[in-house]
């Protein structure tokens, strides 16, 4: 084994290699950038250092001095995790140049599977199925067409190069693929600065299933069963389990064969992972191979007992595989959600801020990878990936309540996440009678909110949690205040019932509350249904509440927002304003909030850089106009004018990377 | 006997049942509909539930001075004591469905008595304004019930907390009661507070201005700084001062109430190590700080929307109310303006006045520097602030966050100013100047004889830094009672105040000092 690696990543995949790292006895070197001086990868590593730079440009992708450093630190060996320099051929050959080992497959092996031209052709060989379409990208339209009339509508243009669904496009008929051609390979050019293009059959209500392949020097492959990954936002996974619920043992070994084949085939050894796009019927095609580890591998860690990172270790030491196909079975089941710095409401865009409370669920068989801790600053140089939850059940049914559990107590706050959003997943029927397709999202939710109503029960309860703690919290008030309070007069005793009314947007709960503080025991009405209800001591300061609601523990963020009071549950995520009787009748009379009044600058809605600035000053704009075009993470996007208006000012320029709330643009005061 | 003392009782009960009516129904429902509630509405909601009693439910005017002889019930204003969480408190409320709630003699008498009473028993009083102004109708009289009041709102400032709600007109003369109390609330569209109104505005500049934006809640809310809370609606705005009412003493002889949040005073929040950003030029909020700190993270700022470049409100610390003064470095980093200066001068005036300790969090790049500002009289109100500080005898805690340079340094509750205990972050920067303004000051000579100026300014930079930029050398010459770890920043100013809780000061015999206004 090898005595001391560097690990170039950061974040929870890094903190991640470095906990197998800990129990081989592996001594570890991380490295990080300027914004991450102060990140968990950093305090966890044996040692760590300071590459400098802001941009993963500057930073986790320069290649050289990562090298260096793992040269003059005495590394044997160089773990990239994902992304970045992962599956990068050219960094796998440096490192194999600089006499070290890259813990990864051959580059040779990454070069063949990088590309998706020679990584079809070389799926064919191996007898890999393969989705109708053409292999070779088209000369010009012309060809195009030909090819269109060949493989069928719907369709599909994607890009040789590249990845993360820029500039593929859906063709649904011959109508539509002249424009979709010239856009397909105008983004394709800008993105990647490769226009090729071409085209495959596009197929309807696709399940993404990949096979874990791990295979060593000597010619040796085995498959440690599927994931399931439908469940994706932006073409970016976001919820995936193991086993798959629509792959059954047969399929399984078929999937798994063919992807064995294809790394034996392309000369690969380390940990891969076989993409497969599997139509309902279970016919399945090969999309691509992955040469690095998954995100998601921890389910199938769960699901097979094995560590994969220690098995990347042992093979990329040169090591035969400590396990042949027999001894893989697949026990249980374990499903991931990630836990990003996003914004559901703001179409998933990246959030950032300091990270002011942490708080991680724990328990049997409750996993978390983190890269995060209370004081992470998160920037909008990286990826929005904070942590991955990950639960084990016997049965999918039991993981899923785990996770649920799990994510009701999960507590993050400074940045805003998406906590909450993969929480209403896992809560829709249509995740647990698993009716999965890569559509799921689309399919079941209006930007962030679910289409499918929530179970009265969810919202009952959270209504009883909101109540309890506004009323609890009074009453605490008005308890300690009673030295100050007259004396004379023998004080009643305290009532036992309170009755209030609880709103949530259109909706209104009667909520009545028996019992009293000091017991901690409540029969809590909600319009009309009765629950007990007990808790242990509040403390307000954590903003988490556990109750045990007729004998069931249940877990809630609860967080007060100036006069009203949020409440997060199961995906649930409501601002509730609570009112006592009398002010419930009163506030008949009080007017709907106003509007707030536009303001006369237009600020950025997300953290991100400007590519693009659209107007200048003096010129006329109209509402809904793009006047500046930003890009976060991956994706570009314009900002609105919110009014019509003269512009006054232009505060931004391209190259700048902006904050959420700076001013993009000001507007000239209008003559009436 | 028994029929005369029968027709009392039933006298009794018709003037109640007329009092009750207020306006009648059809003025009710005006002032429904403007979405406001009514005088007893009003009331009902302030007070903990039946414990209001009325003073001069069944007083009404003489009739007035010309014309009219009529007489109305209770004359415009209700008024009398009721509790606020169990703690009695003076409250008047005037009725817009009464001739308007304009304000006549017998009004005014109603207001100044329980004015007066809660002087007498040290209560707080909350006077709840919706008025259409003097009484024109009664002539001199009307001025003279101003005036009235006005006497007593000086005469119990600093004795109990005095508390305004505006929640309809307030206009003229009107205005100088609320604007001598202690906070001013508005509801937001529906209450607008201004000397001369739209109308005379038109006349004399010829200018045309709504009410709203004349002097509606948010123009005082975030430009004049009249308002110290802006809410939505009559709800939330009576609930609001109930809450505020929660962290205030009756009087000035009380200490502020305890109220336990079961918070562990010994809680650390590593996020805090993590607050201030390695890089001086960037920014960070400081209500991550206010927020962790203080007990169940309940925070009640008071001027949020006016000179937000310093923060202002209560918390508490063990249960313990204190006064927050804290510089916003994500708001024109934090300096000191003129605004920024009067507002915080008043809250501390306050806080000394009803025995609430003060804790400051420091991070002030200077003054604001400029023609507008220096025009517009920054020393004068800067030393305001400064007074106010020193004159201050409750317990006074200062925490050095970041950078604390110059005079700001010293008026921002320092030790040189007499603080009871100064502590400060590994973080703080304790210096005359920034590092930049400092090195082109003293190595001008070199800087313009070197071949490389940015070089040599840069090196020298860097060089002060690490000399000046820092808080040991103030620790050294005990200007600082202790550097702290961010982490444990509650639980550090939670045992300072302990330890300050006997403080006692001799307070001068004099009159009383010349803050300069």
């Amino acid at each position: 084994m090898f005595e001391k690696i560097l690990i170039a990543n950061r974040g929870e995949i890094a903190v991640r290699i470095i906990r197998t790292c800990r129990d081989l006895g592996v001594a570890t070197v991380g490295v990080y950038s300027e914004p991450d001086t102060r990140s968990l990868h950093v305090l966890e590593a044996d040692e760590a250092v300071f590459l400098g730079g802001s941009t993963a440009a500057e930073s986790y992708l320069d290649m050289e001095k990562i090298i260096r450093i793992a040269g003059e630190k005495g590394c044997q060996a160089i773990h990239p995790g994902y992304g970045f320099l992962s599956e990068n051929p050219v960094f796998a050959e440096k490192v194999e140049n600089a006499g070290l080992v890259f813990i990864g497959p051959p580059s040779s092996a990454i070069r063949l599977l990088g590309d998706k031209v020679s990584s079809r052709n070389i799926a064919k060989e191996a007898g890999v199925p393969i989705i109708p379409g053409g292999t070779e990208p088209l000369a010009d339209f012309s060809a195009a067409g030909r090819a269109a009339e060949e493989t069928g509508y719907p369709l599909l243009l994607k890009p040789a190069a590249g990845g993360g669904g820029k500039g593929m496009r859906i063709v649904n008929g011959p109508d539509e693929l002249e424009s979709a051609w010239s856009a397909s390979r105008a983004e394709a050019k800008k993105a990647f600065g490769d226009d090729r293009i071409f085209i495959e059959r596009y197929i309807t209500r696709p399940r993404h299933i990949e096979i874990q392949v791990m295979a060593d020097q000597y010619g040796n492959a085995v498959y440690l069963g599927e994931r399931e990954c439908s469940i994706q936002r932006r073409y970016q996974k976001i919820v995936e389990e193991a086993p798959s619920p629509g792959v059954d043992e047969d399929l399984r070994a078929k999937m798994g064969d063919v992807a064995c084949r294809l790394a034996l085939q392309a000369g690969y050894w380390n940990a891969g992972t076989v993409e497969f796009v599997m139509e309902a019927s279970g016919e399945f095609f090969f999309l691509e191979m992955n040469t690095r580890l998954q995100v998601e591998h921890p389910v199938t860690e769960m699901v097979t007992g094995m560590d994969l990172v220690e098995l990347q270790l042992r093979v990329a030491c040169a090591e035969p595989l400590p396990v042949s196909q027999q001894d893989i079975k697949i026990n249980g089941w374990a499903i991931e959600a990630r836990v990003c710095a996003e914004d559901p409401e703001k179409g998933f865009f990246p959030a950032t801020g300091l990270v002011t409370r942490y708080a991680e669920p724990r328990g049997k068989h409750v996993r978390v990878d983190s890269g995060v801790h209370a004081g992470s600053l998160i920037s909008v140089f990286y990826d929005s990936l904070l942590a991955k939850l990950v639960c084990y059940g016997k049965t999918r049914d039991k993981a899923r309540r785990r996770l649920v559990n799990a994510l009701n107590g999960y507590h993050i706050e400074g940045v805003v996440t998406n906590i909450d959003f993969v929480n209403r997943i896992l809560n829709l029927s249509a995740f647990s009678d698993a009716r999965l397709s890569t559509d799921f999202i689309p399919e079941n939710f209006d930007g962030a909110e679910a289409k499918e109503a929530p179970p009265e029960e969810h919202i009952n309860r959270l209504v009883m949690a909101v109540s309890l703690v506004y009323h609890c919290r009074n009453a605490l008030v008005r308890e300690s205040l009673k030295p100050m309070v007259s004396e004379i007069g023998s004080r009643l005793a305290d009532k036992e019932r309170f009755e209030y009314m609880a709103k949530s947007g259109d909706e209104v709960f009667r909520v009545m509350l028996h019992g009293n503080s000091a017991e901690r025991t409540w029969t809590i009405s909600v319009n009309g249904r009765e629950y007990d209800v007990t808790h242990p001591p509040f403390e307000f300061y954590r903003r988490r509440l556990k109750l045990t609601i007729n004998g069931g523990v249940h877990r809630f963020i609860i967080r007060f927002v100036g006069n009203f009071i949020s409440g997060s549950y199961c995906g649930l995520n409501r601002v509730f304003e609570i009112y006592t009787p009398r002010e419930w009748e009163l506030a008949a009379h009080m007017p709907s909030p106003m509007k707030l009044v536009s303001e006369d600058v237009i600020r950025c809605p997300m953290p991100g850089q400007v590519v693009e600035v659209r107007v200048k000053p003096g010129e006329r704009v109209y509402r809904g106009q793009e006047v500046v075009i930003l890009e976060s993470m991956k994706m570009e996007s314009g900002v609105a004018s919110p009014r019509d208006g003269i512009v006054d000012g232009v505060k931004v320029e391209e190259g700048r990377a902006v904050e959420s709330g700076d001013i993009l643009v000001t507007f000239a005061k209008e003559e009436e | 006997m028994d029929i005369a003392l029968q027709e009392n009782i039933s006298t009794l009960e018709r003037l109640r049942e007329e009092a009750l009516q207020c306006g009648g129904e059809k003025r009710i429902e005006v002032q429904h509909l403007k979405g406001k509630l009514t005088a007893r509405e009003r009331i009902e909601l302030l007070l903990d539930e039946g414990s209001f009693e009325e003073f001069d439910m069944l007083k009404t005017g003489r009739g007035s001075a010309i014309g009219d002889e009529s007489t109305y019930p209770g004359d415009g204003v209700v008024a009398g004591h009721g509790t606020v969480e169990g703690r009695e408190v003076c409250v008047f409320s005037q009725d817009f469905t009464v001739i308007g709630g304009s304000l006549g003699e017998a009004h005014s008498q109603k207001i100044c008595k329980v004015m007066d009473m809660a002087e007498r028993v040290g209560c707080p009083i909350i006077g709840l304004n919706d008025s259409g102004g003097a009484r024109i109708q009664e002539g001199v009289d009307a001025l003279a019930a101003y005036g009235e009041i006005f006497y007593r709102n000086v005469k119990a400032s600093g004795m109990v907390p005095q508390i305004s709600c505006i929640m309809g007109p307030c206009a003229g003369g009107a205005v100088y009661s609320p604007s001598m109390t202690d906070f001013v609330f508005m509801v937001q569209n529906s209450s607008y507070m201004f000397v001369t109104g739209p109308n005379v505005v038109r006349t004399v500049i010829h200018q045309d201005i709504t009410s709203e934006d004349l002097g509606g809640a948010g123009v005082h809310g975030s430009k004049s700084g009249v308002a110290h809370f802006t809410l939505p609606n009559d709800i939330l705005c009576l609930r609001e001062v109930r809450r505020l009412m929660n962290y205030l003493p009756s009087n000035n002889r009380q200490k502020a109430p305890l109220v336990d949040f079961s918070d562990p005073p010994e809680r650390t929040d590593p996020a805090l190590d993590y607050l201030v950003p390695p890089n001086p030029g960037q920014t960070y909020d400081m209500n991550v700080l206010i927020y962790s700190i203080l007990d169940g993270a309940e925070f009640m700022e008071v001027h949020a929307d006016y000179a937000r470049n310093i923060i202002c409100g209560f918390g508490r610390l063990g249960g313990q109310t204190v006064g927050l003064v804290a510089n916003q470095p994500a708001v024109l980093a934090g300096v000191l303006d003129s605004d920024a200066s009067t507002k915080a001068a008043r809250f501390v005036r306050f806080c000394d006045a009803f025995n609430i300790p003060l804790v400051s969090l420091v991070d002030v790049p200077g003054f604001m520097p400029g023609p507008e500002q220096e025009h517009g009289g920054i020393i004068r109100h800067g030393a305001k602030l400064l007074y106010a500080f020193i004159e201050a005898t409750v317990p006074r805690i200062s925490l050095i966050v970041r950078k604390s340079y110059g005079g700001a340094y010293l008026v921002m509750n320092s030790k040189h100013i007499h603080c009871d205990i100064n502590y400060a972050w590994p973080s703080a920067e304790i210096a005359v100047m920034g590092p930049k303004g400092a090195s082109e000051v003293i190595y001008r000579r070199e800087i313009q004889a070197a071949d490389d100026p940015e070089a040599v300014l840069s090196e020298r930079m860097e060089d002060y830094r690490r000399r000046f930029a820092n808080p040991f050398l103030a620790a050294r010459r005990g200007y600082l009672d202790d550097v702290i770890f961010p982490r444990d920043t509650r639980y550090q100013l939670i045992r300072a105040l302990q330890f300050l809780e006997g403080k006692k000061v001799e307070k001068p015999d004099r009159k009383h000092g010349n803050i300069p206004l």
